[in-house]
């Protein structure tokens, strides 16, 4: 990673906190490291830069649900939210590089699909959206893909039922 | 054919609705025993088969139909379409968007027709009969004649498999009763000792040991040998002699 992408990525990333609640300065290696957090509004553009670095390579998505949990040290326990970590990569010479961030929706929320920058992502986020339930804005076909069409509910949710019964198989 | 009504457990042997008129046909019933004899040995020996590998059970089907096993030497050919095949063999799990593509597929099939369930999950799902997206055995789809148990079954059992539906076939043309199959019980599941993690009964000294062992991992080798078992510290020793020349690991120094 060049220090002018690293000058431009740094502002969209998410500062960790200590314990007083104060701001840490984002270091070079919590740049390169996997899994950044980036608030909702920054999450297109945040790729948008990475496309034009060179980061034209669109690895995956992976959504995950979260349901309430206390958390330690804190009083009030971390409500259900959803998490979604996009993976990119860079086909450049010698040995390739990855970028992976994070984006955390409160339930409701929908986050900004990257079909627009990586058509790659079209599958990637029609099957997200099938199995976990996370919504992506302007996807141009946002159906199910791999669930038949008119199966209840989102399977890897936390609180989906596992004993769902779908007539007339099961 | 004979074989969906023969599948009906209430009944035991199917009924040919022609066969009391044919028995009353003076010298009929000898021309035509020698013709069901034939048309038996016919087509017990060209079961074309469509192969419904959907998982890792297609891959022994494909050694069954290799040089070794050798499915061809019986008359069984895989076909691609089921408007060609006599037999289909459902090896894999079935889900439930699946289901109904099998139902089809079968339909399509002409009749006489048979079906062979390759494998624990095409007869019962196995391990994946309480997933929410896998059908509880291919039986509830479709009328089974022959099941294979296995996971997966041999290229051998698969043969066996068939030689049993070649002999039912020739049972079944001469109008004798067959047994039907039993659909093989899966075992019982194995509850391990240790529970797991979120299981409330686990043992709590389990945990503590776990978790004391970890704080002390990959902090001093030594240290965690001298808090290990005896025979783990010797095997731990034994391991430690590997030649240095063959293990870059056991010397960094000459990495590269």
């Amino acid at each position: 990673m060049t220090p002018k992408l690293y000058q431009q990525i740094a502002p969209l990333l998410t500062p960790t906190v200590d314990a007083d609640g104060n701001a840490l300065p984002i270091t070079p290696e919590q740049v390169v490291n996997f899994g950044m957090m980036v608030p909702q509004n920054k999450h297109l553009a945040l790729a948008q830069l990475l496309k034009e670095a060179g980061y034209s390579i669109y690895v995956t998505v992976v959504a995950s649900h979260w349901e309430e949990q206390t958390v330690k040290g804190k009083s009030a326990p971390d409500p259900e939210h959803f998490e979604v970590a996009t993976v990119v990569r860079h086909p450049g010479p010698g040995a390739t590089t990855t970028f992976s961030w994070r984006v955390r929706l409160e339930v409701g929320e929908s986050i900004d699909s990257l079909v627009s920058l990586y058509a790659g992502a079209d599958w990637q986020e029609r099957e997200q959206y099938d199995l976990v339930g996370v919504r992506f804005d302007n996807h141009p076909d946002l159906r199910r893909l791999m669930m038949p069409e008119d199966w209840p509910g989102h399977p890897l949710r936390r609180d989906y039922a596992i004993d769902t019964s779908h007539f007339p198989w099961r | 054919m004979a074989v969906n009504e023969a599948h009906d457990p209430n009944k035991l042997h199917y009924e040919n609705p022609f066969f009391q008129k044919m028995m009353s046909v003076p010298g009929l019933s000898v021309a035509m025993s020698t013709v069901d004899q034939l048309m038996a040995w016919g087509s017990a020996n060209s079961l074309w088969i469509f192969p419904m590998a959907t998982s890792c059970c297609g891959i022994e089907f494909m050694a069954a139909a290799a040089s070794r096993v050798d499915l061809d030497r019986i008359g069984s050919i895989a076909r691609g379409s089921p408007k060609q095949c006599d037999v289909m063999v459902v090896a894999g799990t079935i889900t439930v968007k699946m289901a109904p593509r099998v139902k089809k597929l079968w339909d399509l099939m002409p009749e006489p027709k048979w079906c062979l369930a390759m494998g624990s999950c095409a007869i019962s799902g196995d391990f994946y009969r309480d997933i929410y997206s896998v059908i509880p055995g291919i039986d509830t789809v479709v009328p089974v004649d022959v099941y294979v148990p296995g996971c997966p079954p041999n290229p051998e059992q698969l043969m066996a498999g068939l030689m049993r539906l070649q002999e039912k076939i020739k049972l079944q043309q001469q109008g004798k009763w067959t047994a039907p199959e039993t659909r093989p019980e899966t075992e019982k599941m194995i509850v391990p000792e240790v529970g797991r993690l979120w299981e409330s009964d686990r043992n709590t000294e389990i945990t503590e040991g776990q978790i004391s062992r970890c704080a002390t991992l990959g902090l001093n080798g030594n240290e965690m040998a001298q808090n290990d078992e005896p025979e783990l510290v010797q095997i731990r020793k034994k391991g430690d002699q590997i030649p240095t020349h063959l293990s870059f690991a056991a010397n960094p120094s000459k990495k590269g």
